[in-house]
């Protein structure tokens, strides 16, 4: 287990959020060689006798372990990796539909008992895709975040409810609806849009049709076409500018903070408390070109972006066309 | 020792979430969310690995 002396946080009184410290993570595998994989199935007798993966099974579906190199751990939140398949070269994108589908409910069962925890108030689940957004193990996998307080941008969105009266997601779905020029994807259950004031080029928002609060609060044929959606996409994005396509996703849902408690509010009760959606913040703004957080975006917190979302979108929804 | 299955922890006292998840079944031999069947282990280290695999005869 990781020497929880080296994890701490403190707070930034200027900007008014928690810094998190984890030294440990400063030795965290580093791109290793393709046949030292540790989030591959552990198969002796295939020239690697001795190397045990994280995994110590011969194959597997999905696998959710305790990250070795933690941001967070018991009694102070959690930090979990979750293994899409034993399949090194796959990647969300090319999973079978099932297992997409099944890693919905993964992420379900993750977010109902880490959320349960008194020691839990936000369930964050998440995937860096590529090395330009930091990634240092390329096996298909994401990661869950148990953090022990309510991180800013959960905060935001709570805030948006306030401003807007209501349910924020609800009300942009709405919006973007009615407008429909930044629409790149519906089904039954789901709308993909790029939202209205995208921060990032090919910023993409996947949103429940209904509101639901979390995971928890869908249907099983909502999850299935949440899945459906996502890959989508994953799919179109690697399809613009034919080429592997990194982004960050992140899974956002409603606070856990008091679940636990007797008495205490439940996660997502109130009207508006969080609506299931999933972000994804792609770096590229040219099939060669970076999108860097410079001195506006990190000295002055405005983005100064260089394409218009709604021609984006155009783009976007043609490559999702494209790649179905 | 790695690769031991190992009991799933006790449940916590009732609430919302407790209640949201009775989808997800648990029996002494079995537990699964969905269609999901849940595999609980501890590895050499004492950190908690969980496999899931899709159970195919189970209805969502």
């Amino acid at each position: 287990m990781s020497d929880r002396s080296k994890i701490g946080q403190r707070f930034a009184e200027l900007r008014g959020e928690e810094v998190v410290y984890a030294i440990h993570r400063q030795e965290r595998t580093f791109l290793p060689a393709r046949d030292h994989c540790p989030l591959d199935a552990t198969r002796p007798g295939e020239g690697r006798a001795g190397y045990q993966t994280e995994i110590p099974f011969p194959s597997f579906e999905i696998a959710v372990f305790d990250n070795l190199f933690p941001a967070f751990q018991a009694p102070h939140g959690a930090a979990e990796v979750v293994v899409y398949t034993d399949d090194h070269d796959a990647s969300f994108a090319t999973l079978a539909p099932e297992r997409a589908e099944a890693l919905m409910w993964v992420w379900r069962h993750r977010y109902a008992e880490l959320g349960a925890r008194a020691d839990v108030d936000y369930v964050f689940i998440f995937e860096n895709r590529g090395v330009e957004v930091g990634v240092t193990l390329h096996h298909p996998h994401g990661q869950i975040y148990a953090f022990p307080f309510v991180p800013p941008v959960a905060a935001l969105e709570l805030a948006a409810d306030r401003r807007l009266g209501g349910c924020a997601p609800c009300a942009l779905l709405e919006r973007e609806l009615e407008d429909g020029r930044r629409v790149i994807h519906e089904n039954d259950a789901v709308v993909v849009y790029v939202p209205y004031a995208a921060r990032w080029a090919y910023e993409a928002h996947v949103v429940m049709r209904e509101h639901r609060p979390s995971l928890l609060d869908c249907e099983p044929e909502e999850l299935r076409l949440l899945a459906a959606a996502l890959q989508a996409l994953v799919r179109g994005y690697d399809a613009l500018f034919e080429r592997i396509f990194p982004y960050v996703m992140a899974v956002h849902q409603a606070p856990t903070v008091g679940a636990s408690g007797a008495g205490a509010a439940p996660a997502g009760a109130e009207t508006g408390r969080g609506h299931l959606h999933v972000e994804f913040y792609p770096p590229l703004r040219t099939a060669d070109k970076l999108k860097y957080l410079a001195g506006s975006e990190q000295g002055a917190g405005t983005f100064i972006s260089d394409t218009l979302p709604e021609e984006s979108a155009g783009k976007l929804r043609e490559a999702i066309e494209r790649a179905a | 020792m790695a690769g031991e299955p190992v009991e799933p922890p006790a449940s916590g006292d009732p609430t919302e979430i407790g209640q949201r998840t009775r989808q997800d079944e648990r029996t002494d031999q079995h537990e699964r969310t969905g269609p999901v069947a849940i595999a609980r282990h501890v590895k050499d280290d004492g950190r908690a690995l969980i496999l899931y695999t899709r159970d195919t005869r189970a209805r969502t």
